[in-house]
């Protein structure tokens, strides 16, 4: 472990080590009869940080997943250089360091949860007690306890889901790659991996996330990359996506008094709006906690605080209709922020 | 257990837990095990050499099946998981594509062993029931039947790791098949008076392989001597064939975009 560790810290250009760097990856695919290239990959470029939780953000068909099978090692890029841990991806050797969930995880139908952990485990260099303690421990973390002997046909998508989590997990790896985690999940299970990606991330891994829900990505991400046809369209942490103005949040107050109302209007210029027994206020993001102490001197309770991020669907949409512009010319400028 | 050994096993038991839920291949075991049972019925009807018509049946029969078990169990071998998806999380943990390819190599040559060890235990068992016996030379000759299906697994899988499942049974048939006709193919080649027809006889009889060599059934059944030098020849054609075709196979599957 260790000497990719090392190689992985030559590289570092911030002062966070870069874990994934990609440059200029193109690729091309031959369909039918393999006579005509369709280039589906036109010189993506981005890097991932240690410890952050990177969104990989585009419309269905933008090559983000043609870009994570790439950095799996399962098709080759026509050109360009990808390394994960300071290791070109064609090496098997980074995948001791690495954990994967594809988009909807297909397993074994034959075997239970615990069966195809302990496979996963082996095939990851397990051996013994240590195979077994890890199988037990992860069947846990992701609620599977219940039905841990279960034959995996017999699975709800949600249920397979934390399957292929859990194995992703196995070896305990430094990196995790995540392909649509929340695709298809109803409310409660996407919630539940939310809260075990942000487990992750504050186990000190680093999370690489493809997805086409910007909601996830406004919750739980450090930093994104807006992927639209085949071509970075921004690239950067989240809170530059949302400019200073436009970032806003929607507090839900209860039992707040008509005078504290009127004055956290007036004080906060905020917009406030009174809906039955409550008060739905929307406040900049820089003057939610005075006036969460203004409102709880005032004896009201919090119901909720919910950041208002709409600027990131903007953002994407944007980059989407520029997209479709670049289709016209091809060598529009990407933006990007350190 | 460490290193390659290490990850090709768990790869191959999984293979073989999952071909042992193959309906085909108990299809497959149940009419060969008939048929050798069915060897005794039609011996009843000869006059002459009972005991042999039911050897000749009995090996035919393991033959047959057992190469049936082996292409249409083995032509999905790769597709199958590519298709599925499974490939992707277990190439995404520290194994090669060759250990992948291997494993499930290895975990469909031990489920045609085992098919093969329960037809010849049935065919002993018919053998001594009618008094026909069971010798040293049937053993040798049901050995080299595994190796054959050895070939014949490596033939599948090479197949299998680039095409689909139908054009993997169709050229994994065609070779079997060619495989067979090998031998007479080169000494037909060799009657001619042409030198290039006969450079091809050549070229042919050493690009396929020569499946007559692994077939004793006939020295069996007829208790005509055996000779160990050939079967040890044999046995190592059939180890070096096998490993000829996994390595293409493994060079194949390396430059393949896993879609």
């Amino acid at each position: 472990m260790t000497p990719i560790r090392e190689m992985g810290r030559l590289s570092m250009s911030d002062d966070r080590r870069e874990i994934v760097r990609v440059e200029s990856i193109v690729k091309d695919f031959r369909p039918g009869l393999g006579i005509r290239a369709k280039r589906v990959l036109h010189g993506v470029s981005f890097s991932v940080r240690e410890g952050e939780i990177f969104g990989f953000v585009g419309p269905n068909g933008a090559g983000k997943t043609t870009t994570l099978k790439i950095l799996m090692g399962l098709i080759r890029a026509t050109g360009g250089s990808a390394r994960i841990l300071g290791r070109e991806v064609g090496d098997a050797a980074y995948r001791a360091h690495i954990g994967f969930l594809p988009e909807n995880p297909y397993f074994y139908a034959f075997l239970s949860a615990r069966e195809i952990l302990r496979f996963y485990a082996r095939l990851s260099g397990g051996e013994g007690g240590v195979v077994e303690a890890r199988v037990e421990a992860l069947i846990e973390q992701v609620g599977l306890s219940d039905a841990a002997d279960a034959r995996l046909g017999t699975y709800s998508k949600g249920m397979l889901q934390r399957v292929g989590i859990a194995q992703a997990l196995i070896h305990d790896p430094q990196v995790v790659f995540l392909d649509e985690p929340m695709s298809g999940l109803d409310p409660i299970g996407r919630k539940d991996i939310r809260d075990i990606i942000l487990r992750l991330k504050s186990e000190g891994r680093t999370v690489f996330m493809n997805t086409h829900i910007l909601n996830d990505v406004e919750m739980i991400c450090d930093r994104v990359a807006i992927i639209v046809k085949g071509r970075i369209r921004h690239e950067g942490p989240i809170r530059d996506f949302l400019k200073e103005d436009e970032l806003r949040s929607d507090i839900v107050l209860a039992d707040l008094p008509e005078p504290a109302a009127q004055a956290i209007a007036r004080d906060f210029t905020a917009r406030v709006q009174t809906v039955g027994e409550q008060v739905e206020v929307q406040v900049r993001e820089e003057q939610v906690r005075p006036l969460l102490e203004a409102a709880l001197a005032a004896g009201a309770e919090v119901l909720s605080v919910t950041p208002n991020r709409i600027s990131l669907e903007r953002v994407f949409l944007e980059a989407v209709e520029r997209g479709e512009a670049a289709e016209v010319a091809p060598d529009s400028e990407v933006e990007s922020t350190p | 257990m460490t290193g390659s050994l290490g990850r090709i096993t768990p790869i191959a038991i999984n293979t073989l837990r999952e071909a042992v839920r193959n309906r085909l291949l108990y299809t497959l075991l149940f009419f060969a095990v008939a048929m050798i049972g069915f060897s005794v019925l039609i011996a009843s009807l000869s006059y002459v050499e009972g005991e042999r018509i039911i050897q000749d049946m009995g090996l035919a029969s393991i033959r047959l099946f057992s190469v049936g078990i082996a292409i249409f169990v083995g032509i999905g071998l790769i597709h199958g998981e590519v298709e599925r998806r499974t490939i992707y999380t277990i190439l995404s943990k520290p194994v090669t594509r060759s250990e992948f390819l291997l494993g499930k190599f290895g975990g469909l040559l031990i489920t045609v062993w085992i098919q093969l060890g329960l037809m010849s235990l049935a065919f002993a068992g018919v053998s001594l029931l009618v008094g026909a016996g069971f010798h040293l030379g049937h053993a040798a000759a049901l050995f080299l039947v595994g190796v054959e299906l050895m070939v014949i697994v490596a033939v599948a899988t090479l197949f299998s790791s680039f095409t689909t499942p139908m054009l993997s049974a169709l050229f994994t048939l065609g070779i079997y098949t060619l495989g067979h006709l090998s031998r007479n193919l080169y000494f037909l080649g060799q009657q001619s008076d042409t030198e290039s027809v006969q450079r091809a006889a050549s070229l042919i009889y050493r690009v396929l392989p020569d499946l007559e060599s692994f077939n004793l059934s006939l020295e069996a059944a007829h208790g005509l001597p055996i000779s160990g030098g050939d079967v040890t020849l044999a046995t190592l054609y059939g180890v070096a064939y096998s490993a000829a075709l996994l390595v293409l196979a493994a060079f194949i599957f390396h430059r393949r975009d896993l879609e």
